[in-house]
């Protein structure tokens, strides 16, 4: 009986990926930030420019395309052989109706609509994005990771408003979403886009060829330990999010690996209220960063050495403008003494401070857990709020004192590899972000990134921000993680980014 | 009879619209945003407030009360803010895998359940009444996500005999449908067989040591008449109403089963739409449960006139 029903009940093939990829949701990837969103734009639509492996854009749906001399005026025309999952062809107003409506929520499409002055069709597939002032990073903004990401759609679909959404899930990308086959919470199903016509160059990070080497993906809802019990059993072919405790159990099983996607990893912050006490002085904050022990927070939030770096540049670890302009003062951390004698400078008088614990999210509970065992040590008034990230979240804009419900530290984390002064949210000190982080010559330095051309000078003016960052301390960063998923042996082609792609992916036979 | 039918069905709509009353208001007062869950962890604070005010959440709390009563009345739950799909599709969507789980942990416990607590008072004070009563020790205290994980590293990972996950609709095939409802049942099904077990256990005692059951031994009845025909018939009430109340507990059982063999049912749907503060959803089947809450509890009133004859309505 038993060999009766497991054929009866594991239809895996050769030519079927099941992976387990978390809850989706929604499905407009202009309306939402979250990954499994983007997963999902990823699989059925397609983007102008994509970034490679080595996070530099490259043109995806754009054949070629050009600047004029002023600078002011791009141009590009789309490659051949585009079309919409229902037959009709990618025409220059999808793309134009698209970035206007990707322009309305996303900060980096913000950023080019302040800029343009027009953007504007010429033929079918041609249109262009004409500037007030140049802008030297416009490609690298229309392939922006940050959520959410400019995937381009049908102009009807696009003529909604950015936060109206748009649900027909048609897109030109390799994948069409099945609509026949969605099951609501138990799987939703993606088949090959046979008319798909990919680059003729190689398939590089997200650029490059996407080729559609399976016919159908099957996006499975299972829950972390769930996933991974199928994965054992055979059921699925890919886990997201393998629980850390059993990595030992994952690398143990010969048909089981695990793998780094994002290479780059997350980078955990710990965000203070910079308008009630005692953050709103710069020697408690300045007291936090002499607190922190980053080896001490990382062992709770990545158990696993090999998963966990240390991180002292607000530009992240793997981006080309991390440096060690003015970490030298703090960048040992664990100095409890020195903190408690800032915290007394700072004029602390044992004032009840907030910490909001998301217990939802083991990471940031155990590290927020950690932190309000560490100020305890040294005298501070900690007292932890714990709750669910949705109700973190509304209580964090409350921007009064902890006695109106307001808050005093939450802890998040952001990808590494965004740590750029136009993308991350961490790095707005423009005073309208949770807790009213300001600081005017940072904000300033700030938007002047979008004025420079070269490397070098990009480079010049991160260290600059930074030396100011950690002058004011704008926040405290606990380190970076990266972590692997879990998958068969048998599938292979991963492309190794942040977010999950379904091209290129293979079942090997086990 | 009738009269207390319709006054029950009457009070059932008055509770429904207390609940959704109440629902509502704890939906908006509780902290929480949809419009921040969509724009994603790190969005701006602009992009959530364009969403929260086209979503309609703005609107002041009597106005957004008065457009969603309006709409239930007329049968509209909404759309789901997330998905965008309407309420009622989805939760039709779910209603097959969640029924089906509770049918079949219904027949299950109650079947097992009481055959153990007939058993256990039978033999009452013998190796079968200890071992029984252990185990509905042991199995009332185990928690369902423990069992289901166990079950599945035995039975689906070790041994591979059955799924570890997933549900089969049983249009696709009785076979795969019930094979998948194996796992899941059987977990969510320990706890209530516990529980139904004790009950009629101490009901079972209490009508053995009656008058009457001393004189149909005295006149020679079998011990199956004795249990069966004479016992379990006026031990039937509390068994009953163990049973209706099993219900009420099957809800929330339902919900971690559902969410360990990831069976996209009902639960599920709930679960995800607290998570993520989708209001309509949340309201939809919270309203739909009560009802039927309501509803389960009048069948199993209307149900003792047939166990006990001197009970009138």
């Amino acid at each position: 009986m038993p060999s009766v029903l497991r054929a009866q009940t594991a239809p895996t093939d050769a030519r079927t990926v099941r992976m387990a990829l978390g809850n989706l949701q929604i499905f407009d990837p202009h309306l939402a930030g979250t990954d499994p969103t983007v997963f999902h734009g990823l699989a059925i639509y397609d983007t102008l420019f994509s970034l490679d492996s080595k996070y530099v854009p490259q043109p995806q749906m754009v054949g070629k395309w050009g600047v004029s001399d002023d600078k002011k005026t791009y141009t590009f025309e789309l490659r051949d052989g585009l079309g919409w999952h229902d037959g009709t062809p990618v025409t220059a107003a999808d793309c134009v109706a698209s970035i206007r409506r990707w322009g309305q929520v996303a900060p980096t499409g913000k950023l080019i609509m302040a800029r343009a002055k027009g953007i504007s069709k010429k033929d079918d597939k041609t249109f262009s994005i004409t500037l007030k002032e140049p802008l030297g990073i416009l490609t690298e903004l229309l392939t922006e990771l940050a959520a959410p990401v400019p995937f381009i759609m049908r102009e009807k679909d696009a003529d909604r408003p950015a936060t109206e959404q748009v649900t027909a899930n048609i897109g030109s990308g390799p994948f069409k979403f099945n609509n026949a086959l969605a099951k609501p919470g138990a799987n939703f199903t993606y088949d090959r886009n046979e008319k798909y016509v990919p680059r003729s160059d190689a398939s590089d990070g997200y650029a490059g060829a996407k080729v559609a080497k399976v016919d159908r993906v099957i996006w499975d809802f299972a829950e972390a330990n769930t996933a991974l019990a199928a994965l054992q059993a055979g059921e699925l072919d890919f886990a997201r999010f393998p629980p850390a405790d059993l990595y030992s159990t994952i690398e143990s099983d010969p048909n089981l690996v695990l793998q780094v996607m994002n290479k780059s990893g997350n980078n955990m912050c710990l965000r203070m209220n910079h308008l009630q006490k005692p953050f709103d002085n710069v020697k408690a904050r300045q007291a936090m960063l002499h607190l922190i022990d980053q080896e001490a927070f990382l062992r709770v939030t990545a158990p696993d050495p090999r998963y966990r770096h240390t991180l002292t540049s607000i530009f992240g670890n793997t981006t080309p403008y991390s440096n060690d302009e003015n970490t030298s003062w703090f960048k040992k951390g664990g100095d409890p003494e020195k903190a408690k004698q800032l915290f007394k400078e700072a004029g602390y008088a044992g004032e009840k401070i907030v910490i909001l614990d998301p217990t939802d999210w083991a990471q940031a509970s155990n590290a927020s857990q950690l932190l309000a065992s560490e100020l305890r040590k040294i005298g501070v008034n900690a007292e932890l709020a714990s709750s669910d990230w949705n109700s973190l979240e509304a209580r964090r804009k409350n921007k009064g004192p902890v006695e109106s419900g307001g808050w005093s530290i939450y802890i998040t984390d952001d990808f590494d590899h965004t740590q750029l002064p136009i993308t991350a949210s961490f790095l707005r000190a423009s005073g309208d972000t949770d807790g009213g982080l300001k600081n005017d010559e940072f904000e300033a330095l700030r938007l002047e990134w979008l004025d420079l051309d070269t490397l070098e000078e990009r480079k010049l003016l991160a260290r600059k921000m930074q030396r100011i960052w950690w002058d004011f301390v704008g926040d405290v960063r606990l380190g970076q993680m990266v972590t692997p998923i879990a998958r068969r042996k048998t599938l292979t082609g991963l492309i190794e980014m942040p977010y999950i792609a379904f091209w290129n992916l293979q079942k090997v036979s086990g | 009879m009738a009269v207390y039918v319709i006054r029950r069905l009457v009070s059932t709509i008055a509770i429904m619209a207390m609940v959704g009353i109440f629902i509502f208001l704890l939906l908006r007062l509780a902290p929480g945003d949809p419009a921040a869950v969509m724009a994603g962890r790190n969005a701006d604070p602009q992009t959530i407030a364009n969403i929260r005010e086209q979503l309609g959440l703005n609107e002041p709390l009597p106005v957004q009360f008065i457009h969603w009563a309006r709409d239930m009345l007329r049968g509209d739950f909404g759309t789901s803010i997330f998905s965008g799909w309407p309420v009622l599709e989805l939760i039709s969507q779910r209603v097959e895998p969640t029924v089906s789980l509770g049918v079949m942990t219904l027949i299950l416990s109650v079947s097992v359940g009481v055959t153990f607590g007939i058993l256990a008072a039978w033999g009452a004070g013998r190796v079968v009444d200890l071992a029984l009563t252990a185990f509905s020790a042991l199995g009332y205290s185990v928690p369902v996500f423990v069992v289901g994980y166990f079950f599945i590293y035995v039975f689906a990972i070790r041994t591979q005999w059955l799924p570890v996950q997933g549900y089969v609709s049983i249009e696709q095939g009785v076979g795969p449908w019930f094979v998948h409802l194996i796992l899941p049942t059987v977990a969510l099904s320990i706890p209530y067989v516990a529980y139904l077990a004790r009950i009629a256990r101490a009901s079972m005692l209490e009508v053995l040591s009656e008058d009457y059951m001393r004189t149909a031994a005295a006149k020679g009845a079998s011990s199956y008449a004795m249990l069966f025909h004479h016992g379990l018939k006026n031990a039937g009430a509390p068994i009953l109403t163990a049973i209706g109340l099993s219900f009420a507990y099957l809800i929330s059982g339902v919900v971690i089963t559902e969410t360990v063999f990831n069976v996209p049912g009902v639960g599920r749907l709930v679960v995800d739409a607290i998570t993520s503060r989708d209001y309509p959803v949340i309201q939809g089947v919270l309203i739909l449960v009560s009802g039927l809450y309501v509803l389960i509890n009048l069948a199993v009133d209307l149900s003792y006139t047939l166990v006990d004859p001197r009970i009138r309505y």
